[in-house]
């Protein structure tokens, strides 16, 4: 069970290439995508979903070619919560949910009792007779998912889920999405490099249309390994002289002094430390890598 | 069907289409009952357009489309035919209430008095009634698919508008006669014998099955 994708190439009509020459293999379980602002991650969702098709290459969902004779068949097995989405403002949270798990062909009786049951797990189940207009954005967000798990696909697809909502929703939604992605597939899309490291043990990081790393986490963290450094700097103007030379991971004012973690290939020539990486410098590392081979550790 | 009335048909589309009707009948000046139909034809067939174009298009315009494109095409089909039946039998409420509304605030003389007078105005208000009818039918079902076929309600009414200016000009009516999908407004008014009206209709149903019937296919294809 899982989601096989060759040499896709996705170009908009405007000559935009999102997705280039991208191969990738996604097995079961939840497997996360990371990347930046238009990297092509939801261009890449779109295609799964058959929303967009591929311009070049092969996809095989479950062994099932991406063609227009098979979308019916892929389409029966993807669940899918889009980056954006406004559902209907008009119907409450249960009108909106029985309306959609119509649509999508579950019978009234299955519906209700799945709605009932996936509220309760998004915290939802007090706001199902409030309006679509009067949730929140993380409310919406979860009511977004619930609709996406309805149909409980085999193949679930989910853009950014953790977008608006706060530590101890997001904690629960990816609680979630771990007992769901039980004997099934999901693609967890997210910017939230902390939501991954908490529910993956596989992922793909995108840049400019390509796979810039694919494999496991701890792959990606010994990547990295080794070659993320922490130095202090006494003022903004030392700091800065830092951020000239390296990629930072992140900057921290500790006392007076700025406590700077940054990205290099050889120890740097100024007083700092090796220290040990996480998902977040791992990420950082493997863009400014660029694709290239990381070099074995000296 | 209560939650496609509830998506189609929100309290402010009803109250511009009622708030339309009722300014039509106080502003628009009629003197006979013969020039009711006459007046309400081409106007309401620019709100039916501008109400049925967002049918689907909202999909689009609020992402559910990508949603929607995973569930059954019949289903889909469906519901944005379930709406169109929504919207216009609330547009033929509203046909009905404006023509009322005409002899409300500006009592028109009728074409005749007594007995037989009654049953003229009725008569007249059933051939108007079956000329709203497919008038509505047309110029919604249109507005609707040219609006999906563009991903985008403005150029479905954009499209719409040029068509309704063509037809319902003097120029539309040189040109096209009793064929015409405005035939029934420019029809011999007095004249009750000349069906030659019923061309104009017959067109419009015409052009409204095949739209009707391409609806489906332009869904896959557009949605």
């Amino acid at each position: 069970m899982g989601i096989k994708i060759e040499d896709l190439t996705v170009t908009f009509k405007n000559k935009v290439t999102a997705v280039n020459h991208a191969s990738l293999e996604i097995p079961g379980g939840i497997f996360g995508l990371l990347g930046e602002n238009g990297a092509g991650k939801t261009t890449l969702m779109r295609v799964l979903t058959t929303v967009l098709s591929p311009g070049g290459g092969t996809v095989t969902l479950d062994g099932i070619p991406y063609t227009r004779e098979n979308y019916e068949k892929i389409q029966r097995k993807i669940g899918y919560l889009p980056q954006e989405i406004d559902l209907y403002p008009g119907l409450t949270v249960q009108e909106c949910l029985e309306y959609m798990g119509d649509l999508s062909g579950i019978s009234a009786a299955v519906c209700k009792k799945r709605i009932a049951c996936y509220l309760e797990k998004t915290s939802l189940s007090e706001h199902r007779k409030k309006k679509m207009r009067q949730l929140s954005g993380g409310m919406k967000r979860r009511v977004g998912l619930v609709q996406a798990l309805l149909n409980e696909p085999e193949f679930l697809i989910v853009d950014e889920p953790t977008t608006g909502l706060d530590p101890e929703e997001r904690i629960r939604i990816r609680n979630l999405l771990a007992d769901f992605s039980q004997g099934r597939t999901v693609l967890f899309s997210t910017h939230v490099v902390e939501d991954l490291a908490a529910v993956c043990n596989r992922l793909a990081v995108m840049k400019k249309g390509k796979f810039l790393y694919s494999g496991s986490m701890r792959g990606l963290l010994e990547q990295a390994e080794g070659r993320i450094w922490i130095c202090k700097a006494r003022d903004e103007r030392a700091a800065r002289e830092v951020e000239k030379k390296y990629p930072v991971s992140s900057k921290q004012y500790v006392g007076d002094e700025l406590q700077i973690k940054f990205i290099s290939e050889t120890p740097p020539e100024l007083e700092c430390s090796p220290c040990k990486a996480t998902l977040e410098d791992a990420y950082i590392y493997s863009m400014h890598m660029d694709g290239r081979q990381a070099p074995p550790v000296k | 069907m209560i939650h496609e009335m509830k998506i189609s048909l929100p309290l402010p589309k009803q109250a511009c289409a009622l708030c339309f009707v009722v300014i039509l009948s106080l502003v628009r000046g009629v003197s006979d009952s013969y020039e009711i139909g006459v007046a309400l034809e081409a106007p309401l067939a620019i709100l039916a357009v501008s109400l049925c174009a967002d049918t689907y298009t909202q999909e689009i315009v609020c992402g559910r489309s990508e949603i929607q494109r995973l569930y059954p095409l019949k289903k889909r089909v469906c519901s944005v035919y379930g709406r169109m039946a929504i919207q216009e039998l609330f547009l033929l409420a509203v046909a009905v209430i404006g023509y009322g509304l005409f002899f409300l605030f500006q009592n028109p003389e009728t074409a005749q008095t007594g007995q037989s007078g009654q049953g003229g105005e009725m008569c007249q208000f059933l051939v108007y009634f079956a000329a709203i009818t497919v008038t509505l039918g047309f110029w919604g079902l249109l507005s609707n698919l040219l609006s999906i076929l563009f991903r985008n309600m403005w150029m479905g009414i954009g499209c719409c508008l040029l068509l309704w200016l063509f037809t319902n000009s003097s120029a539309g009516d040189r040109c096209l006669g009793a064929w015409n999908l405005f035939s029934y407004s420019f029809r011999r008014l007095g004249n009750d014998g000349d069906l030659s009206w019923l061309c104009g209709k017959m067109v419009c149903i015409s052009l409204g099955i095949m739209a009707a019937a391409a609806l489906p296919k332009i869904i896959e294809k557009r949605g």
